[in-house]
């Protein structure tokens, strides 16, 4: 049944790192499965826990937040601020039966192109084991 | 220092002459204090500055129509210069903390005068028990059947000692008949029963024992409700049937001491959705159910205040439907909590988590 399960990836991406590295990544020629919609942000110190809740209601089968590495954030500390938020909801999603392996934050640099693509197949690969988020099949209020 | 003041009247009248001695000796301008008011029996957040209007005063009822901390907060907006005394029970104290941390209040011009609780009943209940019998702020505590009538969350309360107060009147292992307890808690408070003229005592021999048993009583509560509820929404499915009462009135939010935010963002436009995307929606799950948003609405609020629930229950209290908001509030909160090692109002010098990080974070 997995065979055929094609996840449905939100990826919140820096503009200054992960997304430069994903375009670094298409101009490199290196592919990566389909599955992953980015979405840029000017850096994931403004990911606001409604951003992953929205994506896992709407029917997301995984998030990825990729940002700098740590002292490498375009506006200092974004992405440690971020880091401490990301980890409060994985544990609230948690409670409500979403696999804290649905949600992962990576640090991914600009030059890291190939970093990004084996992290993205890796990442799909981990979802496809999950299998479908449950709100997927039922109504959400 | 722990003094015992007397009064022959019961409990409430001992406070009521601390408190009315505060003003008439100028240590305070104003309190801020539960009080009847001349039109029902429901004891509201009062600021009485004029010593006779004391009498009105009844801080050990066994209610509390909101939590008091969202008013106390705004008469701490700003130091005035004015002392004020706030008489507060533990959960509001806690939540006054978390919002002077969240730079909506300051706590310079406040001298805090916690009450040792021992749980609330719902407005109607208490009205309604009032009515039957009067003086049920000394009766309550005496009677054990009254004592089963406090609400669900403060059945699972372990903080019913308030922390970081000037000064605590203390209801266990007295007699509420004869008068009450009062500690100091810190320099302003000794002082001020120093000023007044009382004299250290030893608490009495049964309060430590007392306050163990409840505790421990109250931890397994707790815990039973928290295994319980942990199962009720333990998928989303669970959390749907939950919920699927919710209005989406947002009186859990009005309710909450520590959602503070003057425009939340489920008023603004980020919710407000274009009808050509409710439709779309529409299309593409077969039927949603209007309004939208009910589930987002309760796992974002978990998301932003989860990790400062203070575990008041007035969420529980003020909804319409009957949906134990309170119950997944400490269920989850408490996880967050423990997450971060934080627990809200314990201290006013911890740091929100959210707000502070460490360089070696990965």
């Amino acid at each position: 049944m997995n065979d055929q399960f094609e996840p449905q990836i939100i990826a919140l991406v820096c503009n200054w790192c992960t997304y430069t590295a994903a375009d670094l990544a298409g101009t490199s020629r290196l592919s990566y499965p389909s599955n992953v919609r980015l979405v840029r942000l000017m850096c994931t110190g403004m990911i606001d826990a409604k951003y992953i809740i929205k994506a896992f209601l709407d029917g997301a089968d995984g998030v990825v937040i990729g940002g700098c590495h740590p002292g490498d954030c375009h506006y200092i500390n974004g992405n440690l601020k971020a880091t401490k938020r990301i980890y409060g909801v994985g544990k609230i999603m948690e409670q409500f039966g979403f696999e804290p392996d649905r949600l992962r934050l990576k640090w991914i640099g600009a030059s890291e192109g190939l970093e990004f693509q084996k992290n993205m197949a890796e990442f799909i690969e981990t979802i496809k084991q999950l299998g479908p988020s449950p709100v997927k099949s039922r109504m959400i209020l | 220092m722990y003094s015992v003041l007397k009064s022959e009247k019961g409990g409430v009248f001992a406070v009521r002459s601390l408190l009315k001695r505060l003003l008439t000796e100028n240590m305070v301008d104003a309190v801020f204090v539960a009080a009847k008011t001349p039109y029902s029996d429901l004891p509201m957040p009062t600021l009485i500055s004029s010593p006779e209007n004391i009498e009105t005063a009844d801080p050990l009822a066994p209610v509390a129509p909101f939590n008091a901390s969202r008013q106390a907060s705004i008469l701490l907006r700003s130091d005035t210069g004015k002392r004020l005394a706030l008489v507060l029970r533990p959960c509001e104290i806690r939540a006054l903390i978390e919002l002077v941390k969240l730079k909506q209040c300051v706590l310079d011009p406040a001298i805090l005068i916690g009450i040792e609780c021992k749980g609330r009943m719902e407005n109607a209940l208490f009205l309604e028990q009032e009515k039957q019998r009067s003086g049920i702020s000394i009766s309550f505590y005496q009677d054990d059947n009254l004592k089963e009538m406090i609400c669900s969350a403060c059945n699972v309360c372990d903080h019913f000692q308030p922390v970081g107060t000037d000064l605590t009147l203390s209801v266990f292992g007295v007699q509420i008949s004869t008068g009450i307890g009062v500690e100091a808690e810190s320099e302003t408070g000794t002082d001020i029963l120093k000023k007044m003229g009382y004299s250290d005592v030893q608490p009495p021999a049964e309060r430590e024992a007392e306050l163990r048993d409840l505790q421990q009583q109250r931890l397994e509560a707790k815990s039973v409700l928290m295994e319980k509820t942990a199962e009720d929404i333990k998928d989303i499915k669970r959390f749907e049937t939950l919920i699927a009462n919710c209005l989406n009135c947002s009186n859990c939010r009005v309710a909450c001491p520590v959602c503070y935010c003057k425009e939340c963002v489920f008023v603004t436009d980020v919710f407000a959705h274009e009808p050509e995307l409710l439709i779309r929606r529409a299309v593409k799950r077969g039927m949603i159910k209007m309004p939208t948003e009910t589930t987002m609405f309760h796992l974002t609020r978990l998301a932003h205040i989860g990790h400062a629930c203070v575990a008041c229950g007035h969420c529980t209290s003020v909804c319409p439907s009957g949906i134990p908001v309170a119950d997944f509030f400490i269920t989850v909160g408490s996880k967050v909590q423990d997450l971060f090692d934080y627990e809200p109002g314990r201290d006013i010098n911890e740091p929100i988590p959210y707000l502070v990080f460490e360089e070696e974070n990965q």
